[in-house]
């Protein structure tokens, strides 16, 4: 593919985000402002108990009181929707909890009523009753635990790799997947050293602000579903399935998303909204309050056990890895992660000898799925901690020891997959250079050390998948871009109108993008994973070359020479005799993929692009209480060539501050299965207040062959290497290895205390 | 949150008469910060509120009276008393202590008054005010009685202020030459509720601490004076290892674990943050405002 920057010169640009007017005046749309004619509200009713038989569900009280319209159960469900289970990977998740219950918080009824408050008072009324089953909370212990979150395993149907899943029985394994490549046990045993360790992650949270919203509006024959979705196209196809429907009498419609990070993908509400204006013959509205959002979708808590064999001249020499996923009671796109992130789990390191083994598991808490990342953050903050420790122990430095391993360009990767347009070299160096690593560093005096780590990771783009767009010239020149992309903040309106109009040579503020709705744009298979530039941006750029290409037909078919300069309304004009007419070109994207063998997880194609990302950090440490302080954090990435540089920066600092969370201080607590903490008040996020005291973000110069115009998704890339990077710098700071997130202040304190021999006491 | 009555009272005098001591389902309600997140947790559900809002506007003012003293009314926002240079003036640890309190949206609305009276040991303005001798004026419908900012509390969330009392005013004396700080410490985000909050007001005699008034807030149930330490101090020149021993003499008292901090990391905060405090009081110099960080 050309990659010729046209006369244009809208792509590379800082086009200001064209909705940032609309935003900060308050005139854009959201879901949660819309109201219908006649609509009800539904409050849901959640289970208190983590796994348990329903033995009683008593909702007289509630249907009694006045101004309720109806309360649902998963019995009404069942009348218009006869199998009501969902999921992307799985078909595990009931609408409302049938027979049992496998988390608290998991929905169990709904009261409908016109007025919220109303709803919510008779939510209050209804009665369950449960015969408590044991149940499983963490990740290791589900591996063997005799509590058994599902009967029998229901994989979806669309997935042939899961086929081999349907009926088990008797397991909390919901996917396992195994990679191996070279001879991993010869390697061991020939090493000069071996290393272990375990890491662990904690179970935290997305907290878009604006909670999950979703209205539906059905009649018997069709139905509408206004939703804060990153996913449309996946929505309308489940619905349909569920409803056993054609697409085409499934309408859903998106408008700006206040954040979604992962959160907002394959169906939340959006199944349950249905069932409930079909059953209540009226648009029924869902909006969740910031409480319910711990109920619904979670980042995957992880243990990860990680075994080098390094050779005498510091090279690693084979690899070994056990990742543990705890995917909380229901699967989501857990099995994806489990997947298409744990090939990655060795990380971007050329070992000959890989073997991979990477579960997905289920436990009885909140369903955990996509979250900024997919997985590999967790998977990072393990492979980069270990990465120190093995330097550290050999006594080499830990870049010395990075670049010796490295991954570069032209060699395979765990999977066989050979590396292309992979910066990973150029990434360190030049993060490297900006933290000007062989400078003597101030380690700090009294109380307060200084101490400095690097971390270093990488992630394949989800695959494969397909983005299609259409581009419409109007009458009078203007145009206006229909594509499926969602943008949910991270500016994808702006970087495909600039795709849009670098090829068609008009000004990016000049296109219009019409957001999505199934009945409109056409397919994209979602909003995730940073795939969006790079899949969408490919359709985009071939639905305007379309259109650009029947532009010039139209002018030939006029007699006019080509590049005539005539304006576009002055063709359409001559063509139809007055101004009228539309010119509508389309563009349709699916990059190439081998998939991996079942069994060995090996492929020669894995995915279509690569993203790099390198965090490097200067802090502080108190000795005396343990608090960490970031000085300076430093984000090196690989987005190939930047359609739009400042939304490049933005997005690598706004995902490394909330990786920041995520490694110093964010955690859902849990009291059996119960979150402890499930609001703004006690479930914290990072503020101005936190933010280290330098951010510097940068891209490295760098070109996706087969990216529109060189480019690639960087949405995630800053999150990977946050925690190790602030880890291995607590480590250098103060001589103390945490090997669990969070990372806070007593978990510091204490671990500089075991160190001296002076445990803290536990009360 | 279910949907009840709002009542807006134009004097401080209607407002007590709407109060029943026996009617748990009518609460005031001052800026709604504290009180608008329980009753979105459903922990607090009333069926009428009075606010407070339209009351006198006497009972919003700050200002110093003639014998120095600073009297701010219940009803000021917690920002006016940050921004207030009468404040500053008489006790300028107030200003610096409520540049960290919670955000900027949380202070424009939320009333002095509300902030004591809601008694969560998480407030980080009771054991500043405790520590400044401040005292109440405690409204009824029997009149005005005085009360100390120290015996307001009685454990979480619970004052000795009866259903129906009210308080109208607060009343800082003045502070002469004492030389005040508070130190608040964090462990998770910035703004979260303290793990511990120690507020220290000093008198001091060329090198030597006269005498030392000494709280502890978000610790305990409710702010506790740190007598052990105060002893410690009081008619001592400081050093790293006078500090040291008032912080150990500190941390001998009971603390409580929760989402902030295990008792025994308290301690520890306690011992190192009861120096640092004081260290900080003794910079502050009398009267002088700090620089704003």
């Amino acid at each position: 593919m050309t990659t010729t920057i046209s006369p244009g010169g809208q792509v590379g640009r800082s086009v200001p985000r064209l909705e940032a007017r609309a935003k900060v005046t308050g005139r854009a749309e959201y879901v949660h402002n819309l109201r219908l004619p006649g609509m009800l509200y539904g409050k849901i009713f959640r289970s208190r108990t983590a796994h348990g038989r329903i033995r009683r569900l008593d909702v007289a009280a509630a249907r009694a009181m006045d101004g309720v319209q109806s309360v649902i159960t998963a019995e009404d469900v069942r009348r218009v929707i006869p199998d009501p289970y969902y999921g992307p990977a799985f078909h595990d998740q009931p609408i409302l909890a049938i027979d049992k219950v496998r988390y608290v918080g998991e929905p169990v009824a709904v009261v409908l009523a016109a007025d919220p408050h109303i709803a919510e008072a008779a939510a209050h009324l209804i009665v369950a009753e449960y015969e408590e089953l044991p149940a499983v909370f963490d990740e290791r212990e589900a591996m063997t635990s005799t509590a058994i979150v599902h009967e029998v395993l229901r994989p979806a149907g669309t997935f042939p790799d899961l086929k081999h899943l349907e009926g088990r029985t008797n397991t909390n394994i919901a996917l396992d997947f195994h990679l191996r490549q070279g001879d991993v046990e010869a390697a061991f045993a020939a090493a000069e050293h071996v290393f272990e360790h375990t890491f662990r992650t904690q179970q935290v949270l997305h907290v878009p602000l604006e909670p999950f919203v979703s209205l539906a509006d059905a009649t018997p024959s069709s139905v509408t579903i206004h939703t804060a979705s990153q996913s449309p196209s996946f929505v309308r196809i489940e619905i349909a399935r569920l409803l056993r429907w054609p697409e085409n009498r499934v309408r859903v419609k998106t408008l700006h998303l206040g954040g979604g990070f992962g959160a907002k993908l394959y169906i939340k509400l959006e199944a349950l909204v249905v069932a409930l204006s079909l059953l209540a013959r009226r648009p029924v509205k869902v909006a969740l309050s910031m409480e319910e959002q711990f109920y619904t979708i979670t980042k995957h808590a992880s243990t990860f056990r990680i075994k080098s064999a390094v050779a005498k001249d510091g090279r690693v020499t084979a690899r070994h890895c056990e990742v543990l996923w705890n995917g909380g009671a229901y699967a989501d796109i857990g099995p994806r992660v489990t997947q298409k992130s744990g090939f990655t789990a060795a990380g971007p390191y050329d070992i000959p000898a890989v073997s991979i083994d990477s579960y997905a598991l289920y436990t009885n808490l909140p369903p955990a799925g996509a979250l900024r990342g997919f997985g590999i953050p967790q998977l990072v903050w393990a492979y980069e901690s270990h990465t120190d420790l093995v330097a550290r122990a050999l006594g080499i430095d830990p870049l010395t020891f990075r670049r010796k391993n490295l991954l570069r360009n032209g060699r395979p990767q765990a999977t066989g997959t050979i590396m292309r347009d992979a910066e990973i070299e150029a990434v360190l160096e030049r993060l490297a250079a900006r933290l000007d690593w062989n400078r003597p560093f101030d380690r700090g005096a009294g109380p307060v050390k200084r101490g400095r780590g690097i971390a270093i990771g990488f992630k394949a783009s989800i695959a494969p998948t397909t983005s299609i767009a259409s581009v419409a010239i109007h009458a009078d020149g203007s145009c206006t871009l229909s594509c499926g992309t969602v943008d949910m903040g991270q500016g994808s309106d702006t970087a495909m109108a600039q795709i849009v109009a670098e090829v068609l040579n008009l000004d990016a503020e000049a296109v219009a993008v019409i957001h999505p709705d199934t009945d409109v744009t056409p397919y994209d298979m979602a909003t995730l994973g940073s795939r969006s530039t790079y899949h969408m941006g490919n359709a985009v750029r071939l639905a305007a070359e379309d259109a650009r290409d029947k532009i010039a037909a139209l002018a030939a078919s006029l007699g006019l020479p080509p590049g005539s300069n005539l304006s576009l309304a002055e063709l359409f004009r001559r063509k139809y005799g007055m101004q009228a007419g539309t010119i509508i070109g389309t563009g349709s994207f699916i990059p190439s993929y081998s998939p991996p063998d079942h069994s060995t997880g090996l492929t020669e194609n894995a995915t279509p692009f690569w993203m790099i990302g390198a965090t490097g950090v200067e802090l502080e440490v108190d000795t005396e209480t343990g608090h960490v302080q970031v000085t300076r954090l430093v984000n090196v990435a690989d987005a190939g060539r930047a359609i739009n540089p400042r939304i490049v920066e933005t997005q690598l600092s706004g995902a490394s501050i909330m990786q920041l969370g995520f490694t110093l201080f964010e955690r859902m607590n849990f009291d059996k299965g119960q979150v402890t903490n499930a609001s703004l008040a006690d479930y914290k996020i990072p503020g101005m207040h936190d933010l280290p005291l330098a951010i510097e973000s940068e891209f490295v110069p760098a070109e996706q062959h087969g990216g529109p115009f060189g480019a690639k998704g960087v949405g995630e890339s800053a999150t990977f290497g946050v925690s190790p990077a602030i880890a291995n710098a607590i480590h250098d700071a103060v001589g103390v290895r945490l090997m669990a997130l969070p990372l806070t202040p007593e978990a510091v304190y204490r671990a500089i205390r075991a160190a001296a021999d002076d445990p803290l006491g536990e009360a | 949150m279910t949907p009840f009555e709002f009542v807006e009272p134009a004097s401080l005098g209607e407002a007590i008469a709407l109060l029943d001591p026996d009617d748990v389902s009518t609460r005031p309600v001052g800026g709604g910060t504290a009180i608008m997140l329980m009753m979105k947790f459903g922990v607090l559900v009333p069926a009428r509120l009075v606010s407070l809002r339209r009351v006198e506007e006497r009972f919003s003012r700050i200002a110093v009276e003639k014998d120095g003293s600073l009297r701010i009314g219940a009803l000021a926002t917690l920002r006016s008393i940050e921004r207030s240079s009468e404040a500053r003036r008489v006790a300028p640890v107030l200003a610096d202590a409520l540049l960290r309190l919670s955000n900027v949206r949380v202070r424009n609305v939320a009333t002095l008054g509300g902030h004591l009276a809601h008694a969560d040991p998480h407030m980080d303005l009771p054991p500043v005010l405790a520590s400044l001798g401040a005292e109440l004026v405690v409204a009824g419908p029997a009149g005005e009685r005085m009360l100390p900012v120290a015996d307001l509390f009685v454990g979480y969330l619970e004052t000795v202020l009866k259903g129906n009392e009210l308080i109208a005013e607060v009343v800082v004396p003045p502070q002469q030459d004492r030389r005040a700080a508070y130190v608040k410490c964090t462990t998770r985000s910035a703004d979260d509720w303290p793990a511990l909050g120690i507020a220290v007001s000093l008198a001091v005699s060329g090198p030597t601490i006269r005498d030392a008034r000494i709280v502890l807030g978000a610790a305990t149930d409710r702010p506790v004076r740190l007598a052990a330490a105060e002893a410690a101090l009081a008619g001592r020149e400081p050093s790293d290892a006078l500090l040291r021993a008032a912080g150990d003499a500190a941390a001998a008292i009971e603390l409580v674990s929760d989402a902030q901090g295990s008792a025994a990391y308290k301690r520890q905060l306690l011992r190192v943050y009861l120096g640092r405090a004081v260290r900080r009081a003794l910079a502050a110099g009398p009267g002088a405002g700090e620089a704003r960080q």
